[in-house]
């Protein structure tokens, strides 16, 4: 067994972003002296953590952290810009509320094409079809168009589908932000069961509460920066506390490992 | 510029995953192509044929371009053919963008999405091939062993249309306005290759040119392949040589070669830029 199920070393990631959008030729070829001024913009700068094999590891944040590109990074969505990401282990990915559904199509063509994108074969897919669906609790719906489901069931089926495909990491991006009170429930009994199961478990969340009780370890991302790095209770208390308390820092830095 | 390094399965085991993920999205694509249009599939086939309909008495009848045997399977033919390349060629131009979503949320290899595209054009120039069988079978034409050669024929206009598709989905992703000129590009190219008129209508000079494209030397194979007693000009009587066919061969390598090049140099950078 590896001794890390993801590494991450020294990954920054700057997206240019052009102050005018130039978007058509005209743009290009007519303002060949116009030269587009970028803002460089920091996502990520120079962030490295671990995360071990069976570990319930949490990243929080204010909005526009960094999170959510730390987490395509390590996806493979995005590739660093410098630095380096290395997974070992099948990843299942739940971003930004799904996983990517096509809304005129079919819950159960969505299931279909998510499921076969994440690894299932045909026969599994079958055999665990009808448990994507009730778990997600959308059995009268199979049938209906993604864009006729609210956003609530979207997620149920998002979530449903990446805890039913094969995988030995799950990352999972504000997968509680939208469900209600019951669903919830159902997620924390999974987070319980696969965490005993030994998968890891990435898991950026707003909820402090839930980063509070589920994870082992949390990292604090602020402007691209990884500012704590520790056990979650303390990172959280970090995050919520007077950020000026420099006198007695309560987690040790990021960057000491 | 460091690479995300993956765990990854066996390679035959990944193999076999992506043939599953272009068959799943081919079927899926091929569903929303006709979703909410009552006449679904059938349209794949009438859009064609309404086509070579309107091109038949326009340049068939009233301007008689076709004095020679079997103008309308020569033109039908033609018209399938490039139907297919048009198709294909627009649909992975919209490809990248129109899955945007999906590409942003899992990471597989993006060579899928233009790949399953065109394999479900694929499919609609097959149901369109049979759909010229009859026609075929209509006018009491033999079929013959040589038939088979279409075979090649049918692959080599499948990947060389998947090496334009390259160039054109990441382009897209870029520049908008790709769309506007690759419209305009379809067009001339239509009206430039001898495919509602025969090859003697073209000047002297632009025979040789017109056969740089592979495109043209595909339906000129086609139709001499199963019109033997149509005069077609093909590569090898137009260049003077067999070796001619080394020219729009050659063409067809370079596009989809380089289209495959450059689809990889973007693929990383694909969903930043939606």
């Amino acid at each position: 067994m590896p001794r890390y199920a993801i590494e991450v070393e020294n990954v920054s990631k700057t997206f240019r972003i052009p102050h005018e959008n130039r978007n058509t030729i005209k743009e290009h070829f007519l303002h060949p002296l116009k030269r587009t001024s970028y803002e460089a913009n920091n996502a990520l700068r120079d962030v490295s953590f671990t995360v071990e094999p069976g570990e319930f590891f949490g990243i929080i944040g204010p909005n526009g952290s960094g999170k959510s590109t730390l987490l395509k990074i390590i996806a493979g969505i995005y590739p660093p810009g410098s630095g380096t990401v290395r997974r070992h282990g099948l990843l299942s990915p739940f971003l930004e509320l799904g996983v990517g559904f096509n809304p005129e199509l079919t819950a159960r063509d969505n299931v279909r094409i998510n499921g076969t994108l994440l690894g299932l074969t045909r026969k599994e897919l079958d055999k665990r079809f009808d448990d994507v669906i009730a778990f997600a609790e959308l059995e009268r719906f199979v049938d209906q168009k993604l864009k006729n489901f609210s956003s609530g069931m979207q997620l149920r089926l998002a979530y449903s589908i990446a805890i039913q495909v094969e995988f030995d990491i799950l990352l999972l991006d504000e997968v509680l932000a939208v469900g209600d009170q019951s669903f919830q429930e159902k997620c924390a009994a999974t987070f319980t069961r696969l965490h005993a199961e030994g998968k890891t478990i990435v898991f950026v969340s707003h909820d402090l509460h839930g980063v509070r009780s589920f994870c082992n370890r949390a990292l604090l991302i602020r402007n691209g920066v990884a500012e704590a790095l520790g056990p979650a209770d303390e990172v959280v208390d970090h995050y919520l506390g007077p950020t000026h308390d420099a006198a007695s820092p309560p987690v040790a830095a990021a960057g000491e490992r | 510029m460091a690479a995300t390094e993956t765990f990854r399965r066996p390679f035959l085991e990944r193999l076999a995953h992506h043939a599953r993920v272009v068959h799943v999205t081919a079927a899926a694509e091929f569903k929303l192509k006709y979703s909410g249009s009552a006449l679904g599939y059938v349209w794949s086939v009438v859009k064609p044929l309404g086509l070579f309909g309107m091109l038949y008495v326009v340049f068939g009848r009233f301007m008689r371009l076709g004095n020679f045997p079997h103008y309308p399977l020569y033109l039908l033919l033609g018209i399938v053919l490039w139907t297919f390349f048009a198709d294909a060629s627009t649909l992975m131009m919209y490809s990248l963008v129109g899955r945007g979503n999906l590409l942003s949320k899992l990471a597989f290899p993006r060579l899928i999405v233009p790949l399953s595209v065109s394999t479900t054009s694929a499919i609609t120039l097959c149901v369109n091939l049979v759909a010229v069988a009859f026609f075929i079978a209509a006018n009491r034409v033999v079929p013959r062993v040589e038939w088979l050669l279409l075979i090649p024929l049918l692959l080599e206009l499948f990947v060389v249309t998947l090496g334009v598709g390259l160039f054109l989905g990441p382009l897209f992703v870029r520049l908008r306005d790709v769309s506007q000129v690759w419209d305009l590009v379809l067009q001339l190219m239509f009206y430039a290759s001898p495919i509602i008129y025969p090859v003697g209508f073209l000047p002297p000079w632009w025979k040789p040119i017109a056969f740089i494209s592979p495109f043209v030397q595909i339906i000129q194979d086609a139709r001499a392949v199963v019109l033997p007693h149509t005069p077609v000009g093909t590569a090898a009587s137009i260049y003077g040589t067999d070796w001619g066919y080394a020219i729009p061969l050659f063409t067809g390598f370079a596009i989809t070669f380089l289209g495959y090049l450059f689809f990889r140099r973007e693929a990383p950078y694909i969903v930043e830029r939606l």
